[in-house]
């Protein structure tokens, strides 16, 4: 079951990349990018189709690891191909097949170079899913370094002006975050003397606090970087911004969560003793990013670079909860992860149609976006939506996330939390600045002579805002599946508290 | 069937979140052929409904005990939220009176958004302000309560930024979130932090808590802060009043609706949190001084606006003061009698001028003068309207101010004197405005000026007769103080500050020979209440430019030290790649040199 969601993706990418679709057997009017893009939707929605079953067939009752597959592989050096997903990973799982399909539908239907593009896409989705699921930690570096290469090719074939800039520094820091996170494992296997990489069979319980430590620190540093972390961040900005809304969309809605999944999955649950120590460092961390996500926002000028800035600022709130390891802050952790995926491609995706329709990112030419006639009324309405889900108003899936977070971390670090929700103030600053320029105010009559916003640029936009709409409406169904997984983690950890204490 | 009618009460609200959602198929993205006006007519029907369903459920409340009922919301790790809901004669009471203001205010709208494009979306936002109002007087749960403070803040929002083309509109939205939203994360911070304390978010139960507690009264005092802020944002209260006088920039039908009852929702929260502040003696006096200074300051700053509405707007800030203070002192039961009393009355005025503003254009009061000749009705409607909100019998201020001072006057007998000079200078500031606008001689911009669409004229004229009534349904139902025990004195007190602001105000603006506009010696000090004392000049100053100039400092030292760093670092390595390859020179002299370089280098280090 769940090699399906690894390697489907990869035969729909080889099928893309190479099935020989001559271009007379088009339909007419149609051209070779459009059929590819139906080509690859219709693959991704099978993807979905398969994680909505996994979701059906969960087990939410059950904290371990589900729909295990186990297949010897190298054993010489302790490889396996073992696959399982539990609560933390399963929404991830679907908020990646989503985001996949949004991002199809995000950059347009005259793409050049259709076929390396779309199988691009398939394969980064492939990788992901293959990060989440993997049970062997050696499998996981796998796949957390084999995305580099597509997200490389995206940003610097398909990117702005500055791509190769920003390409090239998103490889070195991320490559560079992959190198600290396979040293840490190798760290940990080696040391413990464990026999191979598998994730069930390692216990750091027996090394030296000493050890636990160092080996704790390059492994936060390291997925600090993909979360990213300040100071780590500055690959963020410019590669978020270079690179086309669907890279954008798959690079901060779900391949920077696998910074925070793996700091939860393998700071936090392997290091559960040395993890304590660091944690209040971590929280410090965490409301430094928040804090200073937001203030560099409200500076910028360019939307698009706005909205990044505005994502380093949310993730912070991720580390936060996580450091504070209450049941209600990693249920809020996860919950945070979804509702920000979501939340930020819904922007980014709107962005995007602002920036292909008004020729601009400017936050200075801009201005009376909401204009019902000439303007574009529904990515106004929607961008206001998603602005205020990012703010944090209640009754969209945003609020929610970051209200467990508060409520779950208060006890733990009063103050950090405290600063978290002023910074929640902050953000209501730059998205008011964001939708008083962009959506507000008066339209150029002698500028504002936009194409139409097409439906298969609208739909996926209103399937994004329904989610967050629904969810934030009814949370029960975005917490359902983790918590008890994340309810076992925070029992487990404190287990080993006491049994540390002792 | 009567009983199933107050059974199910917790649909009132529903029916005006389903006119919200009926509009989408309206919006200019999705389909550009429907016209706009069915989208109005929906809303309006819903909205009877909400108003005749809530006023056949009141014999059954009046009856009735205080009914509880629950859902459970979220429910997940060791965190349950459920929404509460109370039903009770004083909710059912202000739900007919929120509904029933919303249902005059479309209807005036349909008169007075006559020829705009925007009627879905208006009319969405004013039944969103209803069903979150409505549900606010329902709930017991302070959570939720937060949860609807908020979102109203993102619908003021709207709401104001309707005409978005205009810039002032722009920046009001803009202040009136950022305003409102500075009190509620401030709340946000008091709820968080009284959950783990208290263990439950339901009033009923903190009211229980708060008896029993035995926090540190430090812990008390920052709790109790927190808990007020917001409450002081949605009233508009000093320091976070800016955002009303701003807000006037919305169209008028949304201000009948949000000078009276949306400020008010600020206030029903503070009164159901009553028993949780009372833990703290600092919270009482925060909020009695703050209440006192809001209300003198903000009737003072009154007199001196040349803007109709923002005049009206500043005296909606005095009078939220004048509740403060009633609850700051334990008086809830007045604190909503005056809501009650306040919110018909200010509907009235608000009612009265809007008509007026529509066709005469202007907002300016010197431009005004002489419209009693052209516009009777309105002139009545504002004359009701105006004794109805302060202390001039019969009208419903009298009644409801008379018993506040004498309740005061035992305990905190200054507190009663400003709340006798609040009302002398409301009396001023009102009646100040009725001589500039229906006093004098006809002005250019008034001198054709009929009366306004039935639209207009029939829910004010229908609210005339409500605000008349009141002092008799109030009796009926009991609420009027008893004559007995009327400290005379007092009372004369009260009456005498009516007659002299009004009365010096009629004398002034009624008065030919009087030189207008009226020009105070010294003119910084008139400057000062114009400009409401230069707090937006303050605060863009302070607050704002600090926010500014960080966010600027850090985005310099965001692109500069640190990226620099990281672009130095690439810089440094590029370059040693670039000057060490002129090593690679292929002559074997070179290589050789460089091993026994090496090896010389290697050998020294060891015998160290």
């Amino acid at each position: 079951m769940l090699s399906i969601l690894l390697w489907l993706p990869v035969i729909a990418a080889l099928l893309v990349g190479f099935a020989p679709f001559s271009l007379k057997s088009d339909p007419p009017g149609m051209c070779l990018a459009a059929r590819l893009r139906q080509i690859t939707s219709l693959f991704t929605c099978l993807i979905i189709a398969v994680s909505l079953i996994l979701l059906w067939q969960f087990n939410y009752s059950d904290s371990q690891g589900q729909f295990n597959e186990y297949l010897p592989w190298i054993e010489t050096i302790g490889l396996n191909y073992s696959l399982a997903v539990d609560g933390i990973s399963l929404p991830l799982l679907i908020l990646n097949g989503i985001l996949t399909l949004v991002a199809i539908y995000s950059i347009g239907d005259k793409v050049e170079r259709p076929r390396l593009y779309y199988s691009l896409i398939l394969l980064s989705n492939g990788g992901i899913a293959g990060a989440l699921m993997a049970q062997n930690l050696l499998l996981f570096v796998i796949f957390y370094e084999i995305e580099l290469i597509p997200f490389y090719l995206l940003i610097s074939i398909w990117g702005g002006p500055n791509r190769a800039y920003a390409g090239i520094k998103f490889l070195l820091y991320t490559a560079i975050s992959g190198l600290l996170v396979l040293a840490a494992f190798l760290g940990i296997v080696w040391l413990t003397g464990a026999t191979d990489f598998d994730y069930q069979s390692i216990s750091t319980l027996e090394l030296s606090p000493k050890t636990q430590l160092i080996l704790l620190t390059i492994l936060v540093v390291g997925f600090g970087i993909k979360i990213p972390l300040v100071p780590l961040h500055t690959w963020l900005p410019d590669a978020y911004t270079e690179a086309s809304p669907a890279v954008t969309i798959l690079l901060g809605g779900i391949l920077a969560k696998l910074g925070t999944y793996g700091l939860i999955r393998f700071g936090l649950q392997l290091f559960p003793e040395t993890w304590r120590l660091v944690a209040p460092g971590l929280a410090i961390v965490g409301t430094i990013t928040v804090v200073y996500g937001a203030l560099s926002a409200i500076a910028q000028k360019d939307i698009k670079r706005m909205v990044a800035y505005s994502s380093i600022g949310h993730m912070g709130y991720i580390l936060v909860a996580t450091a504070a390891w209450t049941e209600l802050s990693l249920l809020g952790a996860v919950a945070q992860m979804v509702s920000h995926g979501l939340i930020l491609a819904l922007l980014f995706h709107l962005v995007g149609i602002v920036e292909r329709k008004a020729g601009t990112r400017n936050l200075d030419v801009l201005n009376g976006l909401m204009n019902p006639i000439r303007g574009l009324p529904l990515t106004s309405a929607l961008l206001i939506l998603g602005g205020m889900a990012s703010a944090g108003i209640p009754g969209l899936v945003g609020f929610i996330a970051e209200f467990l977070i508060f409520q779950g971390s208060f006890t733990t670090f009063p103050i950090p939390t405290l600063l978290c929700i002023i910074a929640s103030g902050l953000t209501a600053v730059y998205f008011v600045i964001l939708l008083n320029r962009t959506c507000f105010g008066k339209l150029d009559n002698r500028l504002a002579y936009y194409p139409r916003v097409q439906w298969s640029e609208k739909i996926p936009a209103l399937i994004l805002a329904g989610i967050i709409f629904i969810l934030g409406i009814q949370p029960n169904w975005l917490v359902g599946p983790t918590e008890t997984t994340t309810n076992a983690i925070a029992s487990a950890t404190q287990l080993v508290q006491t049994y540390a204490q002792r | 069937m009567l009983n199933n009618l107050y059974q199910t009460i917790w649909l009132v609200p529903c029916y005006a979140l389903l006119g919200t959602l009926l509009v989408i198929p309206w919006s200019p993205g999705l389909n550009r052929n429907l016209g706009p006006r069915p989208s109005g007519y929906i809303n309006i029907l819903l909205t009877t409904l909400a108003f005749l369903h809530s006023l056949l459920a009141l014999p059954i409340a009046l009856d009735s005990n205080t009914q509880y009922s629950s859902f459970n919301w979220l429910e997940t790790a060791n965190l349950t939220i459920s929404l509460d809901l109370e039903f009770s004669a004083v909710n059912i009471i202000a739900l007919i009176l929120i509904t029933g203001l919303n249902l005059l205010a479309q209807i005036y709208a349909v008169g007075y958004m006559e020829m705009d494009w925007g009627w879905p979306r208006f009319f969405s936002l004013l039944n969103l302000f209803e069903a979150g109002m409505c549900t606010l007087v329902l709930c017991n749960s302070l959570f939720f309560s937060y949860v609807i403070l908020e979102i109203l803040t993102l619908g003021t929002y709207l709401l104001i930024g309707f005409w978005f083309n205009q810039s002032l509109v722009v920046t009001g939205a803009r202040d009136a979130f950022l305003t409102k939203r500075v009190g509620d994360l401030i709340l946000l911070m008091g709820v968080v932090a009284l959950l783990p304390l208290a263990g439950t978010w339901n009033y009923t139960e903190l009211a229980k808590w708060a008896q029993t507690t035995t926090i540190s009264p430090q812990t008390a005092n920052l709790l109790c802060l927190a808990l007020i802020a917001g409450p002081l944002g949605k009233c508009a209260q000093f320091p976070l009043h800016l955002w009303l006088d701003e807000a006037m920039e919305g169209p008028m039908p949304a201000t009948i609706l949000r000078n009276t009852v949306v400020v008010s929702t600020g206030a029903w929260v503070l009164i159901k949190l009553q028993p949780v502040l009372a833990l703290s003696g600092i919270t009482a006096e925060v909020m009695l001084v703050i209440g006192a200074a809001t209300a003198v300051g903000a009737s003072l700053i009154a007199i001196a606006q040349i803007d109709i509405k923002r005049s009206l707007s500043y005296s909606v800030s005095g009078y939220m003061g004048l509740v403060f203070i009633a609850v700051a002192t334990g008086l809830e039961e007045i604190a909503l009698k005056l809501l009650l009393v306040y919110a018909v009355a200010m509907a009235l005025l608000v009612m009265s001028i809007g008509g007026i503003v529509l066709n005469n254009i202007t907002q300016d009061l010197r431009q005004y003068g002489g419209l009693w000749s052209r516009r009777p009705i309105s002139g009545l409607a504002y004359l009701v309207g105006a004794t109805a909100l302060v202390a001039f019998p019969p009208g419903g201020g009298f009644w409801v101010l008379s018993e506040f001072i004498q309740r005061l006057w035992l305990e905190h007998p200054m507190v009663a004197l400003v709340v006798i000079l609040v009302n002398g200078l409301t009396a001023f500031s009102v009646m100040r405005e009725f001589g500039a606008i229906f006093g004098g001689q006809p002005k250019p911009m008034t001198v054709r000026s009929p009366e306004g669409l039935w639209a207009l004229v029939l829910p004010m004229t229908f609210l005339m007769g409500i605000v008349l009534h009141l002092p008799l349904l109030l009796g009926i139902a009991g609420l009027l103080p008893d004559w007995g025990s009327f400290n005379l004195g007092l009372i004369s007190l009260l009456l005498l500050s009516t007659l002299l602001g009004g009365g010096l105000a009629t004398y002034i603006y009624l008065n030919d020979r009087i030189f207008k506009p009226i020009i105070l010696q010294p003119k910084a000090l008139q400057d000062f209440f114009a400009y409401d004392f230069y707090t937006a000049k303050l605060y863009k100053l302070t607050i704002v430019g600090a926010v500014n100039l960080i966010s600027q400092l850090i985005s310099w030292f965001d692109r500069f030290i640190i990226d620099g760093v990281v672009n130095l670092v690439g810089l440094v390595t590029v370059f040693s790649g670039q000057s060490l390859k002129y090593n690679v020179s292929g002559q074997t002299q070179f290589y050789a040199l460089s091993i026994l370089i090496g090896v010389a280098i290697f050998c020294f280090l060891i015998l160290l």
